[in-house]
């Protein structure tokens, strides 16, 4: 240790200069150098220092069982170059050693490697390195991050000061540190904005007492506009569209007030123009001044939306399908159900005529048929209105279902038709049935389906009464609709496929009135099932929630409402 | 006093059983209306009457059901069929156990008014 080493001088020296060394290093970072530039400078800090020596250092790749990188400005060019890519499975083994005992820092760890292969320690010699020592670097954490080698240049030289040697590695372990940490906050935005523009996802916080936002990149994006720093309360109001701002504002304020979660849908109209539909949930906390800071996320969810709005057209379509073609199959009941109306507006307009071409006519009696003849010329307008309201092609409705008088409705169809298969129907319909919501003419449809199933399932039976039992009763969520008969029942082979598309026992059908069924019912948020009764025959039932006091969750297929749904669990929280 | 010329109407639907006797009636006949085969089978008509207008389809017994049961009697009585069904099959068949008409709902006044002709003539 004198002043020929110099290193009195060298910033490293001064002191040992954690402290200047370290800031220098750390503004390094700061500016973005990368890692083989600080750690060169470190090098040629210490080189500076050392004179005789030179320093390199030796980064490991992540497997650890290769050198990535080597570091030394002042290692002669060939042989740094025979350095990179080096096997290390003996320096890790000799890092390991120096790891369990951490007092013995000075390993030989380069001279062993050198011994691997034949060439090294002569190229080192030729290229005028006398000799090597080496120190592992490890991490804050004990993770072997690389190593330090120092060689010799000089067959003679005064020794560094150990300390240097600490200080280096210190040093370089923080630099490496905390560039991979910078590298992995990095990548793993980088992976967050990635993964945020994959799943149409933004995110943002806010402060509903400032209102304060920040948004990540593709939630600028979603709502249509160029990435900045800032963005306002009033700039993101602008885009969410003009039929929803007020419930949006609505929300807004009341998550303003109580910090309650916020979960709900609602469109935006950017300028392209385009509607967007987008789920917006967030969670509110509190900071340690106790202010509200929501943390959420936005969901582009317009593909999803729209492929949902195809694919319930699609299944009202089928179900319209499969409405007409039962009304096919009821062309002979209906025809029924309309002549003996007509009969009586036929015959009472004759008896009318009559009576009033005779002489001396009675027109009490004439007034009586031409009445007659009316009201029976009503009672045909109102079968073809009952079929027009069930087989018309129209969009789903969302109301107040009675079920028993949907019933009511496709019995009075279907009492023709039902009597001309030989069934016996005995409605059983609860007294005190409560409201369902839905679409009035699917659940009829279904009904429908249900009766001429049961009806169907009997057209063999004649060893018993071909009884059909339509039930409606409550149950804990709702209303239970039950269909049974006494026909052939349910094959087990049968039951698993009873509800698939296109699977029918049935020589005319087409297998799709009971999938169509089951997915009307499903919409309605019920159950579709059947059971085999205790004798003979089948039982077809599904339950419909009873309406609540909410806004329908959904109604199938999806009704023309607003996109916003919030509404509903403002009205309940209010 | 009972008419000789009691026509008897069995027909599930309220519409029939109130335009046809009125019509009827018009013409002189006596006229009684029930809603079920049995209804008419229980009741004093059955020996009286001279013409049935009966129904095919009907809850219960069907009106050629009623047919096959009026059948055995010693009594025949002349059967006019009407229904909103065409079944030409059945048509046939009824007509060849003995039936006067088979008359598809809507019929015509003067086509009743024929078949009951027939049929009193018949009986």
């Amino acid at each position: 240790m004198n002043a020929s080493l110099d290193i009195k001088e060298s910033p490293l020296a001064c002191g040992f200069g954690v402290a200047y060394v370290g800031a220098m290093i750390g503004g390094l970072i700061q500016q973005g150098r990368p890692l083989p530039d600080l750690l060169s400078t470190l090098c040629r800090l210490f080189d500076a220092a050392a004179e005789g020596y030179c320093s390199s250092i030796l980064l490991f790749d992540r497997t650890r069982t290769r050198i990535r990188h080597v570091v030394g400005p002042g290692l002669p060019y060939g042989y740094r170059g025979h350095l990179e890519g080096l096997h290390m499975r003996r320096a890790e083994a000799a890092c390991d050693r120096a790891r369990n005992q951490p007092e013995v820092v000075i390993s030989q760890v380069i001279s062993e490697m050198l011994r691997e292969g034949e060439s090294e320690p002569d190229l080192a010699r030729a290229c005028g390195l006398r000799s090597c020592r080496s120190w592992p670097i490890f991490s804050s954490t004990g993770d072997l991050l690389g190593i330090l080698a120092i060689y010799q240049r000089e067959t003679v030289c005064h020794p560094f000061h150990p300390a240097l040697v600490q200080q280096l590695t210190d040093i370089a372990s923080i630099a490496i540190d905390r560039t991979r940490n910078e590298e992995a906050l990095r990548r793993s935005e980088a992976l967050l904005a990635k993964a945020q523009r994959l799943s149409s996802t933004g995110s943002f916080s806010w402060r509903p007492a400032t209102n304060e936002m920040t948004w990540s990149e593709e939630l600028f994006r979603i709502f249509a506009f160029e990435p900045a720093d800032t963005i306002t309360f009033e700039q993101m109001l602008s885009r969410v569209h003009p039929e929803d701002i007020s419930l949006f504002c609505a929300l807004v304020e009341h998550a303003r007030r109580d910090g309650r979660e916020l979960d709900c849908e609602h469109r935006l109209l950017t300028p392209a123009p385009a509607v967007k539909y987008v789920h917006l949930v967030a969670h509110g906390t509190r900071d340690q001044d106790g202010q509200l800071e929501y943390i959420g996320a936005i969901q582009d969810v317009t593909q999803r939306y729209l492929s949902e709005q195809a694919l319930d057209k699609l299944r009202s379509e089928l179900a319209h399908v499969s409405r007409v073609t039962s009304l096919g199959a009821l062309t002979a009941s209906i025809a029924h159900e309309v002549s003996q109306p007509l009969l009586g507006v036929v015959t009472n307009a004759s008896t009318c005529l009559r009576i009033l071409t005779i002489d001396s006519p009675d027109l009490g009696i004439a007034c009586e048929a031409a009445r007659l003849a009316i009201r029976d010329g009503q009672r045909a307008s109102e079968v073809i209105a009952r079929l027009r309201a069930l087989f018309s092609k129209r969009s789903a409705t969302c109301e107040l279902v009675d079920l028993n008088e949907a019933t009511r409705d496709v019995i009075a169809l279907l009492s023709g038709e039902l009597q001309r298969r030989g069934a016996i129907l005995r409605p059983d319909l609860s007294k005190d049935l409560p409201a369902v919501v839905g679409d009035r003419v699917q659940l009829q449809q279904v009904i429908l389906n249900l009766l001429m199933n049961a009806a169907e399932a009997m057209t063999g039976v004649d060893d018993r009464p071909r009884t059909l039992t339509i039930r409606t009763e409550t149950n804990a969520g709702g209303c239970v609709l039950s269909v049974q008969d006494a026909g052939v029942g349910i094959k087990p082979q049968d039951a698993a496929r009873l509800f698939d598309a296109f699977y029918t026992t049935k020589t005319g059908g087409m297998g799709i009135g009971l999938s169509v069924s089951n997915s009307i019912i499903e919409g309605h948020g019920g159950r579709l099932w059947a059971e085999a009764n205790a004798g003979p025959g089948a039982t077809f039932s599904f339950s419909i929630p009873r309406a609540s006091n909410d806004a329908p969750d959904h109604c199938y297929p999806r009704p023309d409402r607003t996109f916003l749904q919030a509404e509903c669990s403002l009205a309940n929280s209010q | 006093m009972i008419a000789v010329s009691l026509i008897s109407l069995v027909d599930d639907d309220p519409s029939v059983r109130e335009s046809l006797p009125l019509l009827l009636t018009q013409f002189g006949y006596t006229v009684r209306a029930f809603a079920a085969a049995d209804e008419f089978l229980a009741s004093d008509a059955l020996n009286h009457t001279r013409c049935l207008i009966l129904d095919v389809a009907m809850p219960g017994m069907s009106g050629p059901e009623l047919q096959q049961e009026l059948a055995p009697r010693e009594m025949r009585i002349p059967i006019i069929f009407i229904s909103a069904q065409s079944d030409e099959t059945l048509r046939s068949e009824l007509l060849a156990r003995g039936a006067v008409d088979f008359l598809l709902k809507p019929f015509r006044d003067t086509a009743l008014l024929e078949a009951v002709r027939k049929a009193l003539r018949k009986s």
